[in-house]
């Protein structure tokens, strides 16, 4: 698959701090790349350098294998971008909203008509298109948001963060709706500091800190770089300090830590932790209620590289 | 493309309540407000002369066009000011006391007025004074020019300030003239028409905003469509003066038509000139928005402030105008509401002729300045944080 997006060496400062420090990747076509770092990481300066909004000391950006400009039109036509910020008019109905910025790039009425209801249906405010922006609840204007960048049926869109502060039908929806967005043949990129949404949507990550990146790649291949092969929460009442300290023998065990009736276990890479660890809870007669078992997130993959939690 | 920004771009403008206000409400209400004020200059047949004093000093005694032209206002049946000729100190008195509404003195050369309130009467004898003040220096100067003309030959002063005094009585106003209170009630409504017209700078900054990622978030939405920039700027730009445009004519209307404000009698050149400082108003919105580096309140602010300043020096704020022009000349000859001001007064007094001209195409070169500038700094703008 060829590359929609190529950036080299890509270098933004804002005074002597420095946003984006020599970024270099790309995006294949039809792929959803997520841009996942905490506040201040610089995902929004790098997209926002990427289409042409931002001045930047060096680096080279190409999409669509052309150079990116502020009056690249051609280039514009295809792109479809979701801010960060809801940006909309109060004045405008939603769908009065939608056709305005779907107009910005369609000029063909009929065809604008056809994708604006498109828009409202992937968004699911076909029942709200004769609402005015301030009748409508938080997600609901997320979702505007959503279908005022993507309405025109770009093939590449570019994602700011826009499931911040929705509530979880509303993020559910927008979630389906960025996969359908890619089922029909679009490429996504996605900045968040969500790593969930990240697991769940993204076919690779870019994990960025400071403004560089700091690990790339699928989510396997991230979760990978953790040391850490799983996390074993027991629910157990009552529990001898004696019976407690037997848990740090057990083979690959890294942490253990009780606290409140619950034990919490991280094992080192390795196999059959968990049958060790039946064993050992038959062997001394522990009475436990309920075991779960979790493998390591992006979460525990960054604050392994940095020290620090994605949402610090 | 053009066109869809423009009928949205027109279409959020009507339903946005605070510039609807600011366009269309308040110059109408400020309108109104000035009516109720100078209601009582409306009725000719009840209009007073007012009690006035001047300071009759040796400054006075020097000043012999502008005491002339005192003195004859001072006089008759249709006379404007019931004048008392006093030293400073008990005209001062008098003053305190109410007895008279301000007093007219002279100090290095430039006629004063001192009054105590803000009615009506302070008002007409401020601009009254004005007017005066401004014709006097006009016959001093055609006259000086005229002596030095004929340096070396025999001259009569006299005569050469009667001829003076001839040009000036054919091309400024009568003081004496039944219309003259009406006049300056006239000057506050023009400074209201061109207040009106300046809101199409807050009007501009708006649409302006629209345009600007490093502004709104809107702003950065379009800056991100394949839409050309100027197209935008232009539909927009054009949109809030089409609204500006209407608002303004429909208050030269309103004013002309039910308060009976003269404004001459080429309604043509009437709308034009408000077509025309509507213009210059907009295109002053276009680079305040573009060269004021901060955000879109502080912008605001800035833009009523010129607007309001414009105002005082054009006189909108009682008879204050000639003193203005007397300290800064350049102000009102550079200034929109200045320029727009006395383009209705011309018209008003001599038609279409080479002053109303000069305003106009004055204004157009200020308004084609702002525009030139205005698009030079945003061609392939790129910024350094959004």
């Amino acid at each position: 698959m060829k590359n929609v997006i190529d950036v080299k060496h890509l270098t933004k400062s804002y005074k002597s701090n420095k946003a984006v420090d020599d970024l270099s990747f790309a995006v294949k076509e039809g792929e959803i790349l997520g841009l996942l770092g905490p506040n201040g990481s610089g995902k929004s300066t790098t997209m926002n350098c990427i289409l042409s909004l931002l001045k930047f000391e060096a680096g080279e950006i190409k999409i669509f294998g052309k150079e990116m400009a502020p009056d690249a039109y051609d280039i514009k036509t295809k792109i479809g971008v979701v801010f960060q910020d809801v940006a909309v008019f109060d004045e405008l109905t939603v769908y009065g909203n939608i056709d305005y910025f779907c107009g910005l790039y369609i000029e063909d009425k009929a065809m604008r008509a056809q994708y604006v209801e498109d828009a409202l249906k992937l968004v699911g405010l076909e029942e709200n298109k004769s609402q005015y922006p301030k009748q409508l609840s938080g997600g609901l204007l997320r979702r505007l948001n959503i279908a005022c960048g993507i309405a025109h049926k770009p093939k590449l869109i570019f994602l700011d963060e826009p499931t911040v502060a929705v509530d979880p039908q509303s993020r559910n929806n927008i979630l389906e709706g960025i996969k359908k967005l890619r089922e029909d043949g679009a490429t996504v990129v996605y900045t968040t500091h969500y790593m969930e949404e990240v697991e769940i949507l993204c076919d690779r990550v870019i994990i960025l800190d400071h403004g560089k990146i700091i690990a790339s790649g699928t989510n396997d291949e991230l979760k990978a770089l953790a040391k850490i092969e799983e996390k074993v929460t027991i629910e157990i009442p009552d529990l001898a300090p004696e019976k407690l300290a037997g848990f740090d023998k057990i083979k690959n065990v890294s942490e253990v830590e009780y606290d409140n009736g619950i034990l919490k276990i991280v094992y080192r890479k390795g196999k059959n932790n968990l049958i060790d660890m039946m064993e050992y809870l038959k062997e001394n007669k522990i009475h436990y209620n309920k075991i779960f078992s979790e493998r390591p997130t992006l979460n525990d993959v960054f604050l392994e590289l940095t020290g620090k939690e994605l949402r610090d | 493309m053009f066109w869809h920004n423009y009928k949205y771009a027109f279409k959020t403008l009507l339903k946005n309540r605070a510039l609807v206000f600011w366009t269309l409400a308040f110059p109408f209400i400020l309108a109104i407000l000035f009516n109720l004020a100078f209601a009582r200059l409306h009725d000719y047949d009840v209009f007073e002369a007012i009690d006035v004093a001047v300071v009759n000093d040796a400054e006075y005694e020097k000043a012999t066009v502008f005491s002339e032209a005192i003195k004859s206002v001072s006089e008759g049946d249709k006379r404007v000011f019931n004048t008392q000729y006093i030293d400073a100190m008990k005209a001062s008195e008098l003053l305190e006391d109410n007895e008279i509404v301000g007093y007219i003195y002279i100090e290095k050369d430039v006629p004063h007025v001192k009054v105590n309130g803000n009615g009506s009467s302070e008002t007409v004898l401020q601009m009254t004074v004005e007017q005066i003040a401004q014709s006097s220096k006009m016959i001093e100067d055609i006259a000086m020019t005229d002596i030095y003309r004929r340096a070396g030959q025999t001259v009569n002063i006299e005569e050469i300030y009667r001829n003076a005094v001839k040009i000036v009585a054919e091309t400024e106003p009568n003081i004496k003239d039944d219309s003259h209170v009406m006049n300056v009630v006239s000057i506050e409504f023009y400074t209201l028409i061109a207040m009106a017209c300046m809101q199409g700078a807050m009007l501009s900054v708006e649409m302006m905003n629209r345009c600007m990622p490093n502004i709104s978030n809107r702003g950065k939405r379009v800056a991100v469509a394949p839409t050309r920039k100027s197209t935008m700027i232009l539909s927009n730009i054009l949109a809030g003066y089409t609204m500006l445009l209407a608002a303004v004519v429909a208050l030269i209307l309103f004013t002309r038509y039910i308060l009976g404000i003269e404004y001459g009698s080429d309604m043509r050149l009437i709308i034009l000139l408000a077509a025309v400082g509507s213009l210059t108003a907009t295109t002053m919105g276009m680079l305040l928005s573009v060269a004021l580096k901060t955000n879109e309140s502080a912008k605001n602010v800035i833009v009523l402030i010129v607007t309001m300043v414009g105002c005082l020096f054009a006189g909108m704020f009682g008879g204050q105008k000639g003193l203005f022009d007397a300290a800064m000349p350049l102000i009102n000859k550079i200034s929109p509401v200045g320029m727009i001001t006395d383009g209705y007064y011309s018209l008003l007094y001599y038609g279409d002729s080479a002053r109303f001209t000069m305003d106009v195409v004055s204004l157009l070169i200020v308004a084609g300045v702002f525009f030139a500038l205005s698009i030079r700094s945003l061609r392939r703008q790129r910024y350094d944080s959004i």
